[in-house]
């Protein structure tokens, strides 16, 4: 690896929002292509990032300014991709579930979903089933992340589940459950494909169902 | 002493505070909300809900919201800030927290605006009541900050909390101990709520000087109103400022305390100057946190929240002789419809036998009383009376 993408992966983790524009041109200048210094680069930037915040030396702002930093440099790459490679890892929709307004911890996601080669569709808070489903169909998106934070609205997973399986794509898609009130247990009860208590469980969950998804059958 | 001496409840509050003996384990609750109160006090004649979820009214606050707020909105408010306080004397509790909040306005029949910066949402609780839930900041750039229109006037501010205040005392005087809160949420909190949580660390790094006037401004409402309220005869401040989630703070703690922790060690230091006592609440897992805020300069700690990964026994090993430590008795399960009596008693058992000795330890419910029945919280009462005396003895 060349030592201009280990400087981006560097300013990735060491949160540095104002040198990474520069490392970045850098780095296209030196003919790197944009797609290896986001893998190379930010991904695996973010990944370091993510496992001190699992180990408890990063919190959640830092989780946040990471995504920051990559946002900060991204337009840059975005204007010599074609825009297959800047979704690459493909659609996501992400939705609070109805009745629930809380959107932080779906934002953050969405965040690092983004700087990670996911196009991200955020359809808000208080979102219907019908509107997730009616989105995944125009959209082609098959992988859904809910956020509920209410326990009151869990019900509300339910019937994202069940309007997945009347439109017939239970099958295809993959529903991923977060926020405060959902645990593993509640992902079984709710029939949900996964549970993820950290943005960065998100991440992980998000890219093993992409490989999944892409993986010639 | 058991049997020998019964104090009044502020009595019992203040001394324990001191470290000092006291008859029994004290009792504290947090905010006691609209379907408790209601039960406890009984239900107004006409639900709030239908008095402002019906076409007539709705359009009457979408078109004059604003103009209406400070003669009809905020009286109500503190209406029921009122009800809180009176529940929970009715109950029984040693103590509460009083809030005193119209720093807020009602833009539309669905939206209130704190003056901190910050949008809610207006909704029914669920029990024909209404309440506020939060929307979304206020705030998202330099050009909103500047023309905010809602910014308090700090001034006025104090002295309508002193006016509530003042009643208050005058109604509770010792036989309850207020712990009061101005018009002021938390310092961290507010800032997070008004330019939204996302937005925090970049502001930080790019706009930190908007983010040095806003922790201003709020010290100087938090001071202000803390002033105002002992200079009204409420012996403790309690603020509230959530600090941390369930999977711990949200930022570095040594950021956390570069940021806030001059303003509440200033804070802290006039309450003290002026003979009162200071209790921060902060909901989450705050074990990494308790440190810094114990050199604030805190006199007491709310909430050790039982679904947060807080172990509040350890907590009473490290922390037990700096800090009087106020919780321990979750809301999220154990008093709600779904728990056993046998199982509440229980809890309270275990906590008194676990906190109480070396004293210290107030048993409360971890957070404010929202969709609980009262009958669970005089289970809990009553459960402290019963074993909570002084000498612990409970096998």
């Amino acid at each position: 690896m060349k030592g201009s993408i280990q400087e981006v992966r560097n300013a990735v983790v060491d949160l540095e929002i104002d040198e990474i524009r520069d490392l970045v041109r850098t780095c296209m200048e030196q003919g790197i292509q944009p797609f290896e210094i986001i893998e190379e680069g930010f991904s695996k930037g973010l990944e370091i990032v993510g496992e001190r915040f699992e180990n408890g030396e990063y919190f959640l702002a830092d989780l946040i300014m990471a995504g920051e930093v990559i946002k900060e440099a991204m337009p840059l790459l975005q204007e010599k991709m074609n825009p297959a490679d800047a979704a690459r890892r493909g659609k996501v929709i992400l939705a609070t579930v109805e009745g629930d307004i809380h959107e932080i911890g779906k934002n953050i996601v969405g965040l690092i979903l983004s700087a990670n080669g996911y196009e991200v569709i955020d359809l808000g808070v208080d979102v219907s089933a019908s509107r997730i489903i009616d989105t995944a169909k125009s959209t082609g998106a098959r992988l859904v992340g809910l956020s509920a934070l209410l326990s009151t609205m869990v019900g509300s997973i339910r019937n994202v589940v069940d309007a997945a399986a009347d439109a017939g794509l239970k099958d295809s898609m993959q529903i991923v459950i977060g926020g405060a009130c959902t645990s593993d247990e509640l992902k079984r009860e709710m029939g949900a494909d996964a549970y993820g208590e950290t943005a960065i469980d998100a991440l992980k969950i998000f890219n093993a169902l992409s490989d999944e998804m892409m993986r010639p059958s | 002493m058991k049997g020998e001496v019964v104090m009044n409840p502020t009595e019992r509050i203040i001394r324990t505070f001191e470290g000092k003996s006291v008859d029994r384990v004290p009792t504290f609750c947090a905010g006691i909300e609209d379907r408790t109160f209601n039960e406890v006090l009984g239900k107004p004649l006409v639900p709030n809900q239908l008095l402002m979820q019906n076409r007539l009214a709705e359009g009457i606050f979408d078109r004059w919201g604003p103009q209406l707020c400070r003669y009809i909105f905020q009286p109500n408010v503190t209406i029921t800030m009122a009800k809180r306080i009176q529940a929970a004397y009715e109950l029984g509790f040693d103590s509460t927290w009083g809030i005193y909040d119209e720093t807020f306005t009602v833009t539309d029949s669905k939206t209130m605006a704190r003056f901190s910066g910050s949008i809610f949402n207006l909704e029914p609780d669920g029990y024909g009541n209404m309440t506020y839930m939060y929307r979304c900041p206020g705030i998202t750039s330099r050009e909103e900050f500047e023309n905010w229109p809602y910014w308090p006037d700090i001034d006025e501010v104090a002295h309508r909390t002193y006016m509530f205040y003042r009643k208050m005392m005058a109604r509770y005087g010792e036989k309850m101990c207020i712990m009061g809160q101005g018009a002021a949420y938390g310092i961290q909190e507010s800032l997070q709520w008004a330019i939204g949580f996302e937005r925090v660390p970049l502001w930080i790094r790019r706009e930190k000087d908007l983010i040095d006037r806003y922790i201003a401004m709020c010290e100087e409402l938090c001071m202000k109103t803390a002033i105002a309220l002992l200079d009204a005869g409420v012996k403790i401040i309690l603020q509230t400022d959530d600090f941390a989630f369930k999977s711990g703070p949200f930022m570095r703690p040594k950021q956390i305390d570069e940021l806030f922790g001059p303003s509440y060690r200033r804070i802290i230091n006039a309450v003290h100057a002026c003979g009162g006592k200071f209790v921060l609440h902060s909901c989450g897992d705050n074990t990494m946190l308790f440190d810094t805020f114990i050199s604030w300069g805190v006199d007491g700690l709310h909430a050790y929240e039982p679904t947060s990964n807080v172990d509040i026994y350890k907590e009473k090993k490290l922390h037990g002789d700096m800090v009087t430590m106020i919780g321990g008795v979750g809301i999220d399960y154990l008093l709600t419809d779904r728990s056993s009596d046998e199982e509440v008693v229980s809890k309270v058992k275990e906590l008194i036998a676990g906190l109480g000795p070396g004293g210290r330890f107030i048993i409360a419910p971890a957070h404010s009383i929202s969709s609980i029945p009262a009958h669970k919280l005089r289970v809990m009462l009553d459960a402290t009376q019963r074993y909570g005396a002084y000498p612990i003895n409970i096998s």
